[in-house]
């Protein structure tokens, strides 16, 4: 490759050297100027931010009891019961991972407290979940609920996926109708004399 | 040593924008003088960009913590492997780290294109560094690492204690590798799309680079899946949190564009499809940093939210609008005659491959932006966590094994009814047998069955061809089968690395199904006390307290209880868990208390032990965890990479076997395109 410059003679290039004399130059006045723009850079926190105190983001949850109440469910059901409730601490895991995980977290232990009184108080899965969404928001639940818009969430990538695969099939079917209708060439059949086969034969051995 | 490293970080700034200006006005105007001065900026900007990195490593190992960053994100008795890591561990620090890979990676496609592509090379030389403009300007005016503060605090408030660990040491890094790695492809694919030269020269080109980029993908994904089993203490791998999703979105589209470009390259068809992938891989990595780095999305994962987000989604958006634009205005140039000889052929089956792998990202996106949505349209918070993901997911897994079975068993071109018989016969067999025995045996949960079921058609798929390949040589040259096995993967590295890499994901689809027969048991133990639990194979484990101590080492107080462990009566030995409360040099508590799993591990489950608390003085109360088949999740991963590595290395006499056969047959028949011998 030239390293002549193909423009005309009279044409005002930069040299190679006096761009490597203007680095240090444009480095310096460049570094001066933007301080105004570092001085008001936003002060970042550092990977996890701390998590939330029990008093800013618990709320209780409680229900009166059911006459006669007998809990619910088993410690078992119990505990799946909290893998589809969502702590508030910050944390993205559900109570019971959380409560189990996390030695500082206030707020999962508190929310399995509300989750205990309701199953000491007979209330069914259905009901706890429904107290909490009650009092928290939908957000409370680990995953949206099937229904109303939320079914768009669950139903868009299958639907998004039999699109693609109703194209996919088109697409093929036109590609199909343009190939010649030959599958003419034997997939067995080799274009070559049993000589030249014996010397391709002989090359691979070779090679080997 | 500082000062020059700042320093160097603006000068690098100004090389990237030189290298951009000139490099695309020397292509258009097509000067050698000016494509090779654009040339050498980039490694000029290398060198100033290596300068800044040595100057915030330097500041770090001698704790200069009048520099906000070292002062964040370290402490006078931080231990000093992680101080060197600690160039990653926050924001400003990590995108310098993306930089200096970006700028590395530019070099070497620079120095590796300097005799070929160069048609392209100028348009490729002026996007990489128009994205390196991006990443220094968002350095130096929006996330300055050499940032200074006002007073010079003692000491500093050292690394997150859940980043002081050799996972996270290495995981970022190698993800980082991954996503900087599809730049180059997306480099090479503007630069095709600016010149219209979209023939096959590109794609070559990009290749080795797509598979690097997965590469470093697949173990970056897998190193944090490692990370957050050991450290975070939750008890799984991964939890679809958006960050974890966002790694996943470039792997996954990235693997759908490693498949359909042999289908380009065989038969000539998927050009535009092609180039979507490309420039959505690199998309995807950008929009996965701008989720780490906008606060937009909530997660565990994310650096705090700052101002570099919305600079960000203004690159992702410019990239977007640009690529989308030379793409619809080159469309002509992308129409293949594109032809196909029958629905059932080995092309077929990468377009349903293809269709799958990318409906599953499509799937991933759309969960993790589905809060965003819900948000926007009702106005109403909610949260999308495993249960929706794993609803969504799991079906759309099984069907991909599924193909992955499927897919190597059809010939290119045309199958034919006897030639599927033949391929299909032993392999759906065995899948039913496996069925037909694991549900017998007691396995009746649907995914984890089905799981197993095509598990079984692609590992005895794979094993077939092995079995053929190493057959077909031990025939032909009388060679034993422990030889011609290696020698058939070495011939032919692409195909046969495929199917180590198709091997590592049955290894890993088995593991997750182990998931179904996960057992949590939640305990509270007084030193002394024992409790016996089941795990899903039926043994029956003790769990007796030895009871808690205190005691401080290095940077840290810990808490610990030990439990001596039996499995159906016979000793299992000890098991620990810690709280670790962290501290300055002063004594000061630094971070929450962050945790330390005890796992007692083998291939057939993992015992994983956590302490969660402690109430009054010495009742311990502690999660167990029976985790079936987590090992292989890391074995199947090792194998995913190591067929990687396989595909991705050289093949040193290809050309050379190819033109000796080409000038055997020559004398007699000179044909005019020397045929593919080594293909996928």
């Amino acid at each position: 490759m030239s390293r002549r410059p193909a423009g005309s003679p009279g044409q005002t290039l930069i040299t190679r050297r006096s761009f490597l004399l203007a680095i240090p130059a444009l480095g310096l006045s460049a570094a001066a100027f933007p301080r105004r723009i570092r001085a008001a850079q936003v002060a970042v926190q550092t990977f996890n931010g701390p998590m939330a105190a029990a008093g800013d983001v618990y709320r209780p949850v409680t229900l009166p009891p059911n006459d006669g109440a007998k809990p619910s469910m088993t410690d078992a059901q119990r505990d799946d019961l909290e893998h589809q409730i969502h702590c508030q601490c910050g944390c993205n895991l559900d109570v019971y991972t959380c409560r189990t995980t996390d030695f500082a977290c206030s707020v999962s232990p508190a929310m399995h407290s509300d989750v205990m009184g309701l199953v000491a108080g007979g209330h069914t899965a259905s009901e706890i979940l429904a107290a909490f969404k009650a009092v928290y928001g939908e957000k409370v639940l680990m995953a949206p609920v099937r229904s109303g818009f939320n079914l768009l969430g669950y139903t868009v990538p299958f639907i998004a996926l039999g699109a693609g695969a109703v194209v996919v099939t088109a697409l093929m079917r036109r590609w199909k109708s343009r190939a010649p209708m030959a599958a003419t060439v034997p997939t067995s059949h080799v274009d070559a004399t049993e000589g030249e086969l014996a010397a391709l034969d002989a090359a691979v051995r070779k090679d080997r | 040593m500082i000062l020059v490293g700042e320093l160097s970080l603006w000068v690098a700034l100004l090389m990237a924008a030189w290298a951009a200006t000139v490099s695309f006005a020397g292509g258009q105007m097509r000067r050698s003088d000016l494509i090779e001065s654009g040339e050498r900026a980039l490694y000029a900007t290398l060198a100033m960009v290596i300068l800044a990195s040595l100057g915030l490593w330097t500041a770090l190992l001698t704790h200069d913590f009048s520099i906000k960053y070292v002062a964040s994100f370290t402490s006078a008795n931080l231990p000093k492997v992680y101080t060197i890591t600690a160039f990653w561990g926050g924001q400003s620090g990590s995108l310098l780290f993306w930089a200096l890979i970006l700028s590395i990676y530019s070099a070497i496609a620079l120095w590796t294109n300097r005799t070929r592509n160069r048609e392209l090379m100028p348009y490729v030389s002026g996007t990489l560094a128009l994205v390196l403009v991006f990443f220094l300007a968002t350095i130096c005016l929006g996330s300055n690492p050499f940032q200074r503060l006002d007073w010079i605090p003692p000491d500093g408030r050292g690394l997150n204690p859940q980043l002081q660990n050799p996972g996270m040491a290495i995981h970022p890094p190698n993800l980082y590798l991954g996503y900087v790695g599809t730049t180059i492809p997306f480099a090479f694919a503007i630069a095709a799309l600016l010149t219209r030269r979209l023939d096959a020269e590109w794609l070559a080109a990009v290749r080795r680079w797509a598979l690097l980029a997965w590469f470093f993908n697949t173990v970056g994904i897998v190193l944090g899946m490692w990370w957050a089993y050991v450290e975070l203490g939750w008890g799984g791998y991964w939890a679809w949190d958006p960050v974890e999703n966002a790694s996943l979105l470039p792997w996954l589209v990235n693997t759908a564009f490693l498949h359909s470009i042999m289908v380009q390259e065989k038969r000539g068809m998927l050009r535009k499809w092609n180039v979507t992938l490309v420039v959505s891989a690199f998309l995807l990595s950008i929009f996965g940093t701008f989720i780490t780095r906008s606060g937009v999305i909530s997660s565990v994962h994310s650096f705090a939210q700052s101002p570099v987000g919305k600079w960000f989604a203004a690159f992702l958006v410019v990239a977007i609008v640009v690529t989308a634009y030379l793409v619809s205005t080159r469309l002509n140039d992308l129409r293949s005659n594109a032809q196909l000889e029958s629905m059932i052929s080995r092309e077929a089956a990468f377009l349903y491959n293809n269709l799958v792998l990318v409906g599953i990202a499509f799937s991933v996106l759309w969960g993790t932006l589905f809060p965003i949505i819900s948000e926007a349209v009702r106005g109403n918070k909610i949260t999308v966590g495993p249960p929706f993901f794993n609803t969504v997911n799991i079906p759309l897994g099984l069907l991909l094994l599924l193909l992955t079975g499927i897919g190597p068993l059809i010939a290119w071109r045309r199958a034919s009814v006897a030639n599927l018989k033949r391929q299909f016969i032993v392999p759906v067999t065995a899948a039913i047998t496996i069925g037909v025995l694991f549900f017998a045996f007691g396995v009746h949960n649907v995914p984890a069955l089905l799981s197993y079921t095509f598990g079984a058609l692609v590992l005895t798929t794979i094993a077939q061809e092995f079995y053929k390949g190493v057959d077909a040589r031990h025939r032909m040259y009388g060679e034993s089968r422990l030889i011609a096995l290696p020698r058939l993967i070495a011939r032919n590295r692409r195909r046969y690395g495929g199917y180590i890499v198709h091997l590592g994901v049955v290894v890993v689809f088995a593991a997750f199904a182990g998931l179904a027969f996960k057992r949590e048991f939640d305990l509270t133990l007084n030193a002394g006390d024992s409790k016996v639990v089941t795990d899903a194979w039926g043994h029956r484990w003790t769990f007796l307290s030895q009871g808690i101590s205190r005691y401080n080492v290095l940077n840290r107080e810990v808490t610990a209880i030990a439990l001596d462990v039996s499995r159906d009566g016979r000793p299992a030995g000890v098991i620990t868990s810690e709280k670790r409360q962290h501290v300055d040099s002063r004594g000061a508590p630094t971070f929450e208390p962050s945790t330390e799993v005890g796992i007692q591990s083998s291939f057939k489950q993992d015992v994983y032990v956590v302490l969660a608390g402690v109430r009054g003085a010495d009742a311990a109360e502690i999660r167990v965890t029976f985790n079936p088949l987590v090992r292989w999740v890391w074995l199947g991963g090792a194998l995913m990479a190591i067929g990687g590595l396989v595909v991705m290395w050289p093949q040193p006499d290809r050309k050379r076997v190819q033109s000796g056969y080409a000038a055997v047959l020559k004398p007699q028949h000179a044909p005019e395109r020397i045929p593919d011998l080594v293909g996928a």
